[in-house]
């Protein structure tokens, strides 16, 4: 593919003691696509995330973004840099707004600090500003702006998680990384979140993507990669890799007459 | 418990305009300058002399309370060493006395710097703590600072500094026995500046900042906050808040010890802040002012006043678990409609 690469993992391994979460996986995003990881529980989904956005330091292999190494980055800087992500189990600012969430994760482009705030320079009433039209704007994308002036814990599920993937749009990334975006919804809320998704790749953002639900999966993704016990076992269209015998087997097991 | 203290004031000054906003900030503000009239009313401390414990303890106990509670209430990091940096700015005007001939005008930036550092320094090394070990470290500091004044002579030791000068007499206005109420007015405008600038920090970015890192600082951190820088500047600004309290304590007390600076300040200090609500300017002041306040007006009753004063903090306490002034809870929309789960 002559598709630009955004993320690449290279040789990833990720060793806690004796478990080996990731094993020598090799993965690239490419622009404008909606990327989907999959896998049974343990497979090591979250964990690609964790290292991607530096929470874990990886044992071997590293993380390339837009071709530069992300090696000893500070999570904020990795950020920064344009990687943004969700949480499987909603992890919002409860006790701030649904437009604060989002403004809180603009400031990261924002240059004022201590002093601009404390003497209210013009450059940091000017970014206070434009972060929170922005913040709004992204509420308008993700569909929640009536709930921007309620408390984040206050919200109902579903918006929760939508907020969660409005605040990771705030901080405005190359490639934003969803960790089961529709954990606990209903079939038509699943149905409005692939819009959602397909939405958000539509406006220019990278998706890397990790669900359950096989059909929005299916729906959606460009393409699929599957992930068993820390190692990959196929990376292709949704098509192909829904007939991958290692993959079925993956998920279903392995045949009674084959053990 | 339907009326709220704080949404009622809240409301009346949402619903001003900036010129009746003003107007309202400037008639509170020269209430608080008038405060000292107090004396000939049922407010007056029987005991001690009223115009003197609205300085001390009152003024100076609002102004390190305001600096914990950025520390404290606004960035969620329990600090239990905060004496020390009022211990750091006191001893920076007894020593620049004993050695220069600057006057208290001119050591309180220098206090205020000096206290600042330190609270970088103490940040630098502990900030990565978190939770109960950042307080045991915290706590370990305070102590660290007065146990080396105490053992260092060159300070005074066990005796401390005397003699330090009261403030020169400034626009007319002289700081001295007979004038205390002149280090009332200094609190107060030193009060309302960390106020106004409190406010300015708390509505922008280091506010939000400090907020998200309260909540959860591993999302904060993922989010793109700075969190390491953040809880740095909350340390440093709280520190040299802490120090300008100390510079003025020791310009009017003339005198300081070690003694004074042990860890039951910081405490009291950290009961003020949550007495009155973590992380609400108004209700940590409100928290301050009659928590300092009270011991002064039982005094008459010696012994048994600190008996009461834990009383009232126990029976508060339970009343309302938040403090008296709860942070504010910034939801204007009444939740419509039922939760999709």
């Amino acid at each position: 593919m002559s598709k630009e690469v955004v993320l690449e993992l290279k040789n990833l391994t990720m060793q806690f003691g004796g478990v080996k979460a990731l094993n020598n996986v090799n993965l690239q995003v490419n622009k404008g696509e909606i990327c989907a990881l999959i896998g049974p529980n343990g497979a090591g989904k979250t964990t690609v995330f964790n290292v991607v956005t530096g929470v874990y330091v990886p044992t071997e292999g590293e993380v390339l973004f837009q071709g530069k190494s992300l090696k000893g980055k500070n999570r904020h800087k990795i950020t920064k840099l344009g990687i943004a992500r969700t949480f499987q189990n909603v992890r919002l600012f409860g006790e701030m707004t649904a437009l604060e969430n989002v403004i809180t994760a603009t400031d990261v482009h924002n240059k004022s600090g201590l002093m601009g705030a404390i003497f209210t320079t013009p450059r940091s009433r000017r970014e206070e500003k434009a972060s929170r039209e922005k913040a709004h704007e992204i509420l308008k994308l993700i569909g929640i702006d009536h709930r921007s002036d309620q408390l984040a814990k206050n919200l109902p599920y579903g918006d929760q998680r939508r907020l969660e993937i409005a605040r990771a749009l705030g901080t405005s990334p190359q490639i934003i990384l969803l960790d089961e975006p529709a954990a606990g919804f209903n079939p038509s809320e699943k149905e409005a979140l692939a819009k959602l998704i397909v939405k958000i790749r539509d406006s220019g953002y990278t998706v890397l993507l990790i669900e359950h639900d096989m059909s929005l999966i299916m729906g959606i993704s460009d393409r699929v990669a599957v992930l068993d016990f820390g190692e990959k076992i196929a990376d292709d269209l949704p098509s192909v890799v829904q007939n991958n015998p290692k993959v079925i087997e993956a998920y279903l097991g392995v045949p009674a007459d084959a053990s | 418990m339907n009326f709220n203290l704080r949404d009622w004031g809240a409301s009346i000054w949402e619903k001003s305009n900036k010129w009746q906003r003003l107007a309202i900030g400037l008639s509170i503000v020269a209430l608080l300058f008038a405060a000292p009239l107090l004396e000939k009313t049922f407010f007056n401390t029987p005991s001690t002399p009223f115009i003197s414990v609205l300085f001390y303890p009152i003024g100076i106990y609002v102004l390190m309370a305001l600096g914990l509670n950025v520390v404290v209430g606004k960035s969620g990091l329990l600090d239990l060493g905060y004496v020390a940096f009022y211990a750091v700015g006191a001893y920076t005007a007894g020593i620049l006395s004993m050695h220069t001939k600057l006057n208290t005008w001119e050591i309180l930036p220098i206090g205020i710097v000096l206290a600042m550092f330190s609270g970088l320094i103490l940040g630098a090394a502990v900030l990565r703590l978190r939770g109960d070990y950042l307080a045991i470290v915290t706590l370990g500091f305070g102590e660290i600072i007065r146990i080396t004044a105490l053992n260092s002579a060159s300070v005074g030791g066990a005796n401390g500094i005397s003699g330090i000068p009261n403030p020169p007499t400034t626009f007319g206005l002289k700081f001295d026995l007979e004038n205390q109420v002149t280090y009332y007015w200094v609190i107060l405008i030193l009060i309302i500046i960390t106020v106004l600038m409190i406010r300015g920090l708390s509505v922008r970015r280091p506010g939000r900042a400090w907020e998200s890192i309260r909540q959860d600082e591993d999302v904060a951190e993922l989010m793109g906050v700075n969190t390491y820088k953040y809880k740095l500047w909350a340390f440093a600004f709280g520190a040299s808040v802490g120090g300008a309290a100390g510079v003025l304590f020791a310009s009017k007390a003339m005198f300081i010890a070690p003694n004074i600076f042990n860890y039951n300040i910081s405490i009291l200090i950290l009961a003020f802040v949550v007495f009155g609500g973590m992380g609400n300017i108004w209700g940590v002041v409100t928290g301050a002012v009659l928590l300092s306040y009270i011991p002064e007006r039982i005094r008459f009753i010696s012994d048994m006043r600190m008996l009461i004063f834990g009383l009232l903090l126990i029976i508060m306490m339970n009343l309302r678990p938040d403090g008296m002034l709860p942070r504010k809870k910034r939801e204007k929309i009444k939740q419509v409609g039922g939760s999709n789960e």
